[in-house]
């Protein structure tokens, strides 16, 4: 799929580029790209790594002292406008990845057809809409902060979907309103402990969001559903299924793979120039052993020519049940009763994974040169009671419950 | 000491000079938003000329296609407009766009180098919008806004 998409993306871009040759009048027929990050972070929680969404094997803490891989990443995107209707592009980015390569994926590959300027339609790999930066969440230079909130962006930490999405904008008085509707799917791989990824599939995922701006408000309703495929528990799933009705009770009931997961959202902000306000909230829904989980940040900052200092507080926490009886061993033969309090065990130390945290930011953003963004930016997170946080690698010295100080700074620039 | 004294006084003139002359530089170059001449339509707000060349809006008042142009980036009158109208400094026009871009939703307005250039492509399209020095306004364009 992946080959396949980079194959027609470079056909297309090559069509573009032919095209210019060919008409060398608007719009410019082949525009060539691209962001970055040079960032490097620090945790003062050496046993266990800060890292800025799931998909990273490892971060700041515990790996290294000062990591690089928290933030850096390096995209290029070509666009091929083919006619004033059609266009296409194709975005690759260089960034950590769950295998600890920066081996470039694609990030978008897709055909867009405008058929009014305020309809169009795009088939393809596309940007997931699910939160207010969710597209743009990787551009460090489009936004204030040196990232945004990871814990409400780390409900969903996917990023694409490979399907089709319409977008229709349509003005109301004096607002502006764009209805957009999303249906694809995404493969991606979560790195493992023992090293390798772990794949996690998402099926029959649909978005529908809805923005509303007028002037310096814009407000977004983001609602989203998807049947999760993750393989980590299907050990655990299997050894239950060994315990006839009783087993089959807790695989039905914990099982993620094809439960549909849903995602509901509701976004803000005022924006009058010099300054801004914004805040999200979203809860996640699994009905399964990942739990479910709500979030929410408000942020503010304050331009004073090229230094806009900001300050953001983000929360997140559990809303499922953190443990469960499992399976009842009473009447089972000693050997066996073994084996199910083992199960019994794991299902409860997943269940007992909490995320709860939340974290006061301060930070600065210098628009140093009119391409580049200089930021700094302190957070004290805050770990819920027996909570591990948005952590990984927690290492066995681990103080589950603890503070913990994150410094990152970055430099941020277009092409 | 004298030969000294003078040369004080005209490099503190010189000064006074090139301070006045850049002040004047400011004042001549009011930005204002311009349609051709041929355009019917008569009036945009300030919010309306903004949201055309933000990308959020495509069309005028009458329905008609708004198709917007920009000067150079760093030019003083693009700089100019997007503080004056819009609110924004170069780097956040810059940060909106590059959201707007790197997300495949579309990509900025087209560019052409100084205001004697946009004065000409305004005047012989109906459908355009732009923004140019107050000094340059003639009869083919009409003048929207502050």
């Amino acid at each position: 799929m992946r080959r396949k998409l980079i194959r027609v993306a470079l056909f297309a871009l090559t069509l573009g580029a032919a095209a210019v040759r060919a008409d060398d009048g608007d719009p410019p027929g082949f525009v060539l790209s691209g962001f970055g990050t040079v960032g490097a972070v620090h945790s003062s929680q050496r046993q266990a790594d800060f890292t800025s969404n799931s998909f990273k094997p490892t971060g700041a803490g515990f790996s290294r002292n000062w990591s690089p891989d928290v933030d850096s990443l390096l995209a290029v995107q070509g666009t091929a406008n083919l006619t004033p209707q059609l266009s296409v592009v194709l975005q690759l980015i260089s960034e950590q990845n769950y295998d600890n390569t920066y081996r470039p994926h694609v990030e978008w590959a897709n055909v867009k057809y405008q058929f009014t300027p305020d309809f169009n339609v795009r088939v393809g790999r596309i940007g997931l809409p699910i939160f207010m930066v969710n597209d743009s969440r990787k551009i460090g230079y489009a936004n204030p902060w040196v990232r945004p909130p990871l814990e409400v962006y780390d409900l969903v930490p996917l990023t694409s979907s490979d399907g089709i999405d319409a977008s229709y904008r349509l003005p109301i008085g004096a607002a502006t309103n764009t209805f957009q509707v999303t249906a694809g799917r995404s493969d991606t791989k979560s790195p493992q402990s023992g090293g390798g990824g772990a794949s996690v599939k998402a099926r029959d995922m649909v978005t529908l969001v809805d923005t509303i701006e007028q002037g310096f408000v814009t407000v977004r309703l983001s609602y989203g559903r998807g049947r999760l495929t993750i393989d980590v528990f299907d050990p655990l799933m299997d050894g239950f299924r060994q315990f006839g009705p009783q087993g089959a009770a807790i695989v039905d009931k914990f099982n993620v793979n094809g439960r549909l997961a849903t995602f509901l959202g509701v976004g803000a902000s005022y924006d009058p120039g010099t300054w801004f306000v914004t805040g999200e909230w979203g809860r996640l829904t699994t009905d399964s052993i990942i739990g479910d989980n709500s979030a929410w940040y408000l942020s503010g900052g304050y331009r004073f020519g090229k230094f806009t200092p900001y300050l953001t507080y983000a929360r997140t926490k559990v809303d499922s049940k953190s443990s469960d009886p499992g399976l009842d061993v009473s009447g089972l033969p000693p050997a066996v009763a073994g084996a199910a309090l083992g199960l019994n065990a794991a299902l409860n130390s997943a269940l007992g994974r909490r995320t709860d945290q939340d974290t006061i930011s301060l930070g600065a953003r210098w628009d140093v040169m009119r391409n580049v963004a200089l930021k700094l930016q302190y957070d004290h997170i805050r770990l819920g009671a027996d909570s591990t946080g948005l952590l990984g690698n927690i290492q066995p010295g681990f103080q589950p419950g603890s503070n913990l100080h994150v410094i990152s700074a970055s430099v941020d620039f277009v092409f | 000491m004298r030969a000294n004294l003078l040369l004080l006084k005209l490099a503190s003139l010189a000064a006074a000079g090139a301070i006045l002359s850049v002040a004047a530089g400011w004042a001549a170059a009011d930005v204002v938003a311009v349609i051709s001449a041929k355009n019917p339509v008569t009036a945009l707000s300030r919010n309306q000329v903004v949201e055309i060349f933000l990308g959020k809006s495509s069309r005028f008042p009458d329905g008609s296609q708004a198709v917007p142009i920009d000067q150079a980036e760093g030019s003083a009158a693009r700089d100019e407009f997007y503080t004056n109208f819009a609110g924004k400094s170069p780097a956040q026009v810059k940060a909106y766009w590059s959201k707007i871009i790197f997300t495949g939703r579309g990509q900025p307005p087209r560019q052409v180098p100084n205001g004697v250039e946009m004065l000409k492509v305004i005047a012989d399209s109906p459908g355009t919008i732009g923004y140019i020095e107050q000094s340059l306004v003639d009869s083919s364009v009409k003048v929207l806004g502050p």
